[in-house]
């Protein structure tokens, strides 16, 4: 393929994709993207291959399998986004200050540092076990982005330790109920913020993940947030990840030549 | 009949907001460093294309009316959401000459966001869909 056609097929990938919006909208799809693959076709590889339709497939143990490479499943403009029907996010006198008083130019995410918890970044991640095969003793989440990293979810029993030290992602352990992986995390630091806007949090942050495969493409997470150094009460909220089919993560080194610190002006926001 | 034209005019917008006017999401706020309501077209010669993170970028030749020349910082999505549209880091090549519609940089600086490429011969470059996940 010549270099001319090479930069055009996204373009006639997207006029397709844009003539089949009827019955893309009519199903309830995800928008289209462009892409020079899979021209003509409804497939659309920037989003991952065909979603799997069904149930959440299971392991041989019978729980549900979460393996994959998902999408979203946390906060990433605003954590009320997620707010469930009813709840609230009710912050004290001090933590509305610090919210009030952040630059966007502060945030971590920009700054090339985690997420923390329940940010997500708007790049992929994977969930995996270990062993492979058999009840898992440790989950793995990989996150593509905002900086390679991982957070680990202990799933063999075992107690918070008495002597953690403060840390982006906390001690995360897990427990099943039903088909819903429940995982608790405490130890954070208070360095992260929890979207772009800049909800934030403390040291007495406590985060509890409900985490259920909805159906083959769907991973959902419900999250109550407990911190009563910043919110007069816990509150809840849900996001969904969705499985990109097809994709592997892929090296994203964000300090590599990071640009936007020095530009970023204003207040936190969007 | 009326029902049907008016659901396909929102698909049609709906379809162009993919590409025109969708604010992706990136590891950083898009109005804290880009004013929306600032857009701006730049045409000239691309000279230098830098495939990294957390943003590819590429530079901008412009000539202004009095002659002189100034080198803009286009600022695109991250590497691995431009792969996973069929993108690469040859689909753009320095001595390229391109339009750039993007928004201008709140600092002040010579940089934009790059929201639409368009090469010489009318072909684009970099079209971004609203639910790529990055900018």
């Amino acid at each position: 393929m010549n270099s001319k056609l090479a930069r055009c097929t996204p373009i006639a990938a997207l006029v397709a994709l844009c003539a089949l919006s009827f019955q893309a909208f009519a199903q309830q799809t995800p928008a289209a993207a462009t892409s020079p693959a899979g021209s003509g076709s409804a497939s659309n590889p920037a989003l991952g291959g065909p979603k799997p339709k069904g149930p959440a497939p299971r392991l041989a143990n019978g729980k549900p399998d979460f393996s994959g490479v998902w999408q979203g499943g946390g906060p990433v403009g605003d954590i009320k986004d997620g707010l469930l029907p009813g709840e609230e996010i009710a912050m004290l006198p001090e933590a509305e200050k610090l919210m009030k008083g952040r630059l966007s130019s502060e945030d971590p995410e920009a700054r090339c540092l985690p997420t923390g918890v329940p940010r997500v970044a708007p790049y992929p991640w994977r969930m995996l076990q270990a062993p492979a095969y058999g009840d898992a003793k440790i989950l793995y989440i990989l996150f593509e982005g905002n900086i390679h990293s991982y957070r680990q979810i202990f799933v063999d029993g075992r107690k918070h330790p008495d002597d953690l030290e403060a840390t982006w992602y906390g001690h995360s352990i897990g427990h099943w109920e039903g088909d819903t992986l429940v995982v608790e995390t405490v130890g954070f630091n208070d360095k992260f913020w929890f979207d772009f806007v800049g909800h934030p949090h403390t040291t007495q942050l406590k985060t509890v993940e409900r985490y259920t495969r909805i159906d083959a493409a769907t991973l959902e997470n419900v999250i109550t947030i407990t911190d009563p150094g910043a919110y007069k009460k816990p509150f809840t909220v849900k996001f969904t990840a969705t499985l990109r089919p097809g994709w592997d993560l892929m090296e994203y080194i964000c300090n590599e030549n990071n640009q936007d610190v020095e530009h970023l002006k204003g207040p936190a926001g969007l | 009949m009326a029902i049907r034209m008016i659901s396909g005019m929102i698909s049609l917008l709906a379809c162009a907001s993919l590409v025109v006017a969708a604010p992706v999401l990136a590891h950083h706020s898009f109005a804290g460093e880009y004013d929306s309501t600032k857009p701006i077209t730049l045409s000239g010669k691309v000279t230098k294309v830098e495939w990294t993170n957390p943003h590819a970028r590429f530079y901008l030749d412009v000539k202004g009316d009095d002659g002189a020349t100034t080198n803009w910082n286009l600022e695109l999505a991250s590497p691995n959401v431009l792969k996973r549209q069929g993108w690469s880091s040859t689909s753009l090549k320095e001595g390229d000459v391109v339009t750039v519609e993007g928004s201008l940089a709140r600092s002040g600086a010579k940089m934009a966001n790059a929201r639409l490429v368009t090469l010489a011969d009318g072909s684009r470059v970099f079209a971004r869909a609203a639910a790529d996940g990055g900018a």
